[in-house]
């Protein structure tokens, strides 16, 4: 493996006797897309600041191409942010804008001027250059902060949530905007979500956070089909956690019902919890094996499918969505037989 | 009109009813040994316009513009301290220092001045008091409170994103002042001047007690020619003529630093 672009060792950050970042360990590869996935509070904005140098680290080290770079100010690391809120300066045209940091590296102004017309055209905004951020729409404004950052090819690209500030339909299309332009330049990126559907969509690797660690690293399909803990598999996509003991290898009593788990093999008289994904339970008929009676609580229609909230009968909550038209009238109250197939287990790490 | 805004009419009526009594008293004759004035004249004007009234005028502006750009320089940093800091403490510290002096009053400030200035605390290389240097240091630190709290203000509208978001783009804290901070912290620059200009102009206990006599502002004069020449019509010509240019000044600075800032 080449040496990581960027690398956090042992980082850790005290905010007073709070802990944001703990002992937190991350290497991030040439041209890779990372995020750093978590809700408010699980540190992923201080991660991203230990990398720009915003702040220091309380203990650990940072280095970027495998050079020390703890303690140096952000002006010295040669990266690129965009901020949630963009940061465009106020007093400064577009133009001005994107060629603030080349004006900073003292490039001769007819190369500034060529460059700051490329990186408007990376971002199809070539004929806003005279215009002053504020008379720019917020999907525009996007579009300037990532030019002004990527236009003096910087080492290293960080997003700090950079679709939030965007309603829903812009985001979607900023999305595919920023795939395609990290596509195109190649560079390497590490980005900051709380919107899991972001990061499965652009991520090549996902670090999911939780109260200043990594709960899980990995590419996207893994962190949702297999989620390593409980947080994870909360946090990523919904699921129906189930408590069980496993009474062989490959075998959980679930709410009186025996379940075949396949994948790892598991210790027999132990207490596992088990995630399943609601997409993955079907209405069956008949009894048999991996079939759990579950007594109808909630319906949400949705049109494509019905949300169904059931109850096992020993009181455990299972989700189920079931695709319209659905096979069986439901209704509250209602008893449906569940199949749960096997291989859709994911086993969660006792913690 | 409404009904509604009969006191404010009321109370305007008072500053209006002055000031005509001023335009009356500065078109009547100056008799001099008598407080009783002549018929109408335009002679008041023509007296005024002497040089040593010109050149109070011209020391005024001077005076103005030297205290403005110094207490701006002074006022800044400490303005930005206030601004950025996190801790209430240096906040509270920094409030006090700078605001306490001002609560002993105008005269007794400016006799500690005098003291100050007068080489019996310190041994000045240069004189100090009676001269305009000693005046403009009054000056300045008179002004010093007001403007640090505009420019508090205004630089705590400035989001600090800005700032780091200019250090990621490669500038080091010199140029982030230079090309972020600074600029953004225009309007209160140019709202903080402008206060200091306009009552610098105006400025009356500070140049007549460290002054002394030596140095004349504008509202020395009026208090030479009214109370102590006892030339009612003079004193109230010169204040006019003083006015009109106070205001056409701060017409011209407002004009030039609004389209600086647009």
């Amino acid at each position: 493996m080449t040496t990581a672009v960027v690398e956090l060792r042992g980082c850790t950050r005290d905010y007073g006797a709070v802990r944001a970042v703990d002992a937190l360990d991350l290497a991030v590869h040439e041209g890779e897309f990372l995020a750093l996935l978590g809700p408010s509070g699980c540190g992923k904005t201080t991660t991203l600041n230990l990398v720009a140098g915003f702040v220091e680290p309380t203990a650990g080290r940072v280095l970027i191409d495998g050079e020390d770079v703890t303690g140096r100010p952000p002006h010295l690391r040669g990266l690129g942010v965009v901020f949630q809120s963009y940061a465009l300066f106020p007093h400064l045209s577009v133009r001005e804008n994107v060629a603030f940091g080349l004006r900073e590296r003292r490039m001769a102004a007819a190369e500034i001027e060529r460059r700051v017309g490329d990186a408007l055209e990376l971002v199809r905004l070539e004929p806003a250059g005279r215009q002053r951020p504020s008379e720019l729409s917020g999907g525009m404004q996007q579009r300037v902060a990532l030019a002004r950052a990527l236009v003096y090819r910087p080492r290293v690209l960080l997003l700090d949530e950079p679709l939030a500030a965007l309603d829903k339909k812009l985001r979607e299309g900023m999305r595919d905007e920023l795939r395609t332009i990290h596509r195109s330049v190649g560079i390497t990126t590490i980005f900051v979500t709380h919107d899991q559907a972001e990061a499965l969509g652009l991520a090549d690797r996902i670090a999911v956070m939780n109260r200043g660690r990594i709960e899980q690293l990995g590419p996207p399909r893994e962190i949702y089909e297999r989620p390593a803990t409980r947080f994870v598999a909360d946090f990523i996509g919904a699921s129906t956690v189930l408590r069980g003991r496993a009474v062989a290898a490959d075998r959980v009593v679930v709410a009186g019902g025996t379940l075949h788990v396949g994948g790892r093999a598991l210790r027999a008289g132990a207490d596992v919890e088990l995630a399943i994904r609601p997409e993955r339970l079907r209405l069956v008929a008949a009894a048999g094996d991996n079939v759990l009676d579950a007594r109808v609580e909630g319906l949400v229609y949705q049109g494509a499918q019905t949300e169904v909230t059931a109850r096992l009968g020993d009181g455990q909550r299972v989700l189920v969505f079931v695709g319209e038209p659905a096979p069986v009238p439901l209704a509250v109250g209602q008893t449906l037989r569940l199949f749960l197939p096997g291989e859709a287990f994911m086993v969660l790490d006792d913690r | 009109m409404s009904f509604r805004l009969l006191p404010a009419v009321a109370v305007l009526a008072v500053f209006a009813a002055a000031l005509a009594a001023l335009f009356r008293w500065s078109l009547l004759e100056f008799v001099p040994g008598s407080l009783q004035p002549g018929g109408l004249t335009l002679a008041n004007f023509r007296a005024v316009l002497a040089p040593q009234y010109v050149g109070a005028i011209r020391d005024t502006v001077v005076l103005s513009a030297l205290t403005t750009v110094l207490t701006l320089v002074c006022a800044y940093p400490v303005a930005y301290a206030l601004a950025r800091t996190a801790s209430r403490r240096v906040r509270s510290l920094i409030l006090v220092l700078t605001l306490a002096p001002f609560f002993t009053g105008a005269i007794v400030r400016t006799y500690a001045w005098v003291l100050v200035l007068g080489n019996t605390v310190v041994t000045w290389p240069v004189p100090m008091l009676f001269t305009e240097r000693g005046v403009l240091v009054g000056l300045v630190h008179f002004s010093m409170p007001t403007m640090i709290l505009i420019l508090a203000a205004a630089l705590s509208h400035i989001d600090p994103v800005y700032e780091r978001a200019a250090a990621s783009l490669g500038a080091s804290p010199a140029h982030v002042f230079r090309r972020v901070t600074l600029p953004l912290s225009m309007p209160g620059i140019v709202s903080g001047g402008l206060i200091v200009f306009a009552w610098t102009l105006s400025a009356f206990p500070t140049p007549e007690l460290l002054g002394g006599g030596k140095v004349k502002m504008i509202a020395n004069v009026v208090k030479d020619l009214g109370l102590d020449s006892f030339n009612w019509p003079g004193a109230a010509a010169f204040a006019l003529l003083a006015l009109a240019l106070t205001l056409a000044l701060l017409t011209l600075v407002g004009r030039l630093s609004s389209d600086r800032a647009a």
